[in-house]
């Protein structure tokens, strides 16, 4: 039966057979092809991580054998005072240091993109250029120069205030519980502000001529030209920064280990998620590595973030409207 | 009120010179279109009067008033461009509008003036869509709409048709010029489109390289062309230009026919001023191009005799046929191209 299925189907008599069943077949099997290097790229790198963390969640290791207790290592987390207390300041911390580069990073690179936009600007180039470099640059270089600036033993900082007669402020910011964590904002957000401007500057660029000039007309100028025209228009690139900052911030780590170590001092004052997973899951100094409360930290950065994301697209782009220019 | 006056108005960028010594009178309420080949100036004079850019020399006055180095919103014009460019994020009642708010009139007033340029556009159902909601034709209302509530002296259209297809096109043409009649408003509009030259303009202006090449009444131009240039481009299809012995028989160095003006006959009938072959025929109903090859005239350019005939007549490929231009209506041009007055 197969075999004469299988002639009726190679028999040139049949074309309109061949053309019903055929394509068919075919296009799942494409579909599959097409998908599977990106699937499976993505499932190793990804989706098999991130499944196994969320089990470790759950487990505990009880006499190094690891034992399924719910809930329960997010209870302490949340409760027990060893945990509980470095995981809210922790949390605290990285609400702070989010905040600081939304109100400061993302207006900083909006004004900086509107001011490189100006047609007649001169050195765009390099300004653009000067403003990029540091987010071009590796954290560990920014981290460790801005160390040795700031330095109250050898940095050029307290020297350079010297030089106009404010020796007097200056403060070892990077060493004071009260300033620690703001510097380092300040520090990240001089090194990423790159990438907001580049977005909003494409955004900017993308916007035709002849509507500037028709708003030049009707004698929208300057600042009205700003917020009237173009604002409402690049509205949808600040959304993406927004959420591209509220991702690398609760996935922050790399700037503070580099300036502050894991410790995150000074006495855990710059200390957020991303250290305190690190000491948690790997260990530091006298504190041995737990690798189920790390994944247990692990997972409620992946459910904030997951949180801010969801918030985001069915919240706030599902209302935000992007306009054909 | 609007009316324009330039004198020697000049403009370079770089070491481009794209206006060489422009000087015009508009007389207000008139409809003056410039009208020109690619790269000829015509958009950029548009915008030396917009103020978009700013001459290199010369003087600019609106009403009498020297306009050098005002902003564009202060001149008292309006400016209809090519891609509508309209603000994709306001309605049409608030693109109207904007620059009337930004001028600080009162909200009353803003909607009372709305509400007059629209119900002339017939954009009353429109008020509160956004311009991707609209066909292209709605986008060119809304982009006059925009022009007209403001009020001003002089109306700036730059290619305002060019994006529409053929059918609105000739329908937004005859808009614009009821428009003109009814706010008797002074309008400068550039096109490099003959028909709409010659069918909204009070004065045509012709433009080349930087040069105006005439300036006149649109049967004037096609009547009584200043030199080759203006009679090849004013006129479709394109006049003959004839060189040689025919030209030299009546003491130019060029001659011109317009194809209407060419009678045709078959050769058998008689003898005709040019005898050759029919190239090539299209037949368009109310009425035939002739394309006849005429090996011993001395055609300019296409090398081939056009004729336009009234009403359809079926002449085949290779039937031979002769030529004869209509009394008086025989232009002749001298060594440099200039007429030679009758």
């Amino acid at each position: 039966m197969d075999q004469i299925e299988k002639l009726a189907a190679d028999a040139p008599l049949l074309p309109a057979a061949r053309d019903v069943a055929g394509p068919a077949r075919a296009r799942r099997w494409h579909i599959a092809v097409f998908l599977a290097p990106a699937l499976l790229v993505y499932t190793a790198l990804m989706i098999v991580p991130l499944a196994d963390t969320l089990r470790l969640s759950l487990f505990r290791s009880i006499e190094h054998v690891p034992a399924f207790v719910g809930l329960d290592n997010f209870r302490v987390l949340f409760t027990d005072p060893r945990w509980s207390e470095h995981f809210w300041a922790a949390l605290r911390h990285n609400f702070y240091f989010f905040a600081f580069h939304i109100l400061l990073q993302n207006p900083v690179g909006i004004a900086l993109a509107a001011l490189l936009s100006l047609p007649r600007l001169r050195g765009q180039a390099f300004y653009r250029t000067a403003f990029f470099l540091p987010t071009m640059l590796s954290f560990v270089i920014v981290g460790f120069t801005w160390k040795l600036i700031l330095s109250p033993l050898w940095g050029v900082a307290p020297t350079l205030l010297g030089a106009v007669g404010l020796r007097g402020w200056f403060h070892p910011w990077l060493g004071q519980e009260a300033t620690a964590l703001t510097t380092l904002a300040l520090i990240s957000v001089w090194q990423y502000v790159g990438i907001p401007m580049m977005l909003i500057y494409a955004a900017m660029l993308a916007i035709p001529h002849e509507l500037i000039e028709a708003a030049e007309l009707d004698g929208i100028t300057g600042f009205a030209q700003f917020r009237k025209i173009k604002l409402p228009l690049i509205w949808p690139t600040i959304g993406i920064c927004s959420i591209l900052t509220f991702v690398g911030n609760f996935n922050a780590f790399d700037l503070i280990y580099t300036v502050s170590g894991a410790n995150a001092g000074p006495n855990f004052a710059t200390d957020i998620l991303g250290t305190f997973l690190f000491r948690t899951f790997f260990g530091n100094q006298l504190q041995l590595g737990d690798p189920n409360m790390g994944a247990t930290i692990a997972t409620m950065m992946f459910l904030i973030i997951l949180a801010g994301v969801s918030a985001y697209l069915f919240g706030i782009q599902a209302r935000m409207r992007r306009y054909a220019l | 009120m609007g009316s324009l006056s330039l004198s020697a108005i000049s403009k370079s960028f770089g070491v481009v010179d794209v206006l060489k010594g422009v000087d015009l009178d508009v007389a207000a309420g008139e409809f003056v279109v410039f009208v020109g080949p690619s790269g000829c100036g015509k958009s950029t004079l548009l915008r030396v009067i917009a103020g978009l850019d700013e001459q290199t020399s010369g003087d600019l006055r609106i009403d009498g008033l020297l306009m050098n180095s005002v902003p564009p919103a202060k001149r008292g014009i309006a400016m209809v461009f090519q891609s509508y460019a309209l603000y994709p994020h306001l309605t049409v009642a608030r693109n109207m509008g904007l620059a009337l708010s930004q001028e600080g009139i009162a909200a009353a007033d803003i909607k009372r003036r709305v509400e007059t340029a629209s119900a002339l556009l017939r954009l009353d159902a429109l008020l509160d869509r956004r311009p991707a909601e609209l066909s292209g034709g709605q986008r060119q209302r809304v982009a006059i709409g925009r022009a007209i509530v403001r009020q001003p002296s002089l109306f700036l259209f730059d290619e305002p048709l060019s994006n529409l297809d053929a059918a609105l096109r000739a329908g937004t043409r005859i808009e614009i010029a009821k428009l003109h009649r009814q706010l008797g408003a002074t309008m400068v509009y550039v096109t490099h489109d003959q028909v709409e030259a010659m069918t909204l303009a009070d004065k045509i202006v012709v433009l080349r390289g930087g040069i105006v090449e005439q300036v006149g009444r649109p049967l004037e131009l096609y009547a009584r062309p200043a030199n080759l240039f203006v009679a090849g481009f004013i006129g479709s299809p394109t006049m003959n230009f004839i060189g040689g012995d025919s030209a030299a028989r009546l003491r130019a160095a060029t001659i011109g026919v317009r194809p209407e003006h060419l009678l045709v006959a078959p050769e058998s009938a008689g003898a005709g001023a040019w005898i050759g072959a029919v190239s090539h025929a299209e037949r368009l109903g109310a009425d035939t191009m002739l394309y006849v090859d005429v090996p011993e005239v001395d055609v300019l350019g296409a090398g081939m005799l056009t004729a336009r005939i009234l009403g359809d007549i079926d002449y085949a490929v290779g039937d031979r046929v002769g030529l004869t231009p209509q009394a008086g209506k025989v232009y002749r041009f001298d060594d440099d191209g200039n007429s030679i007055a009758a």
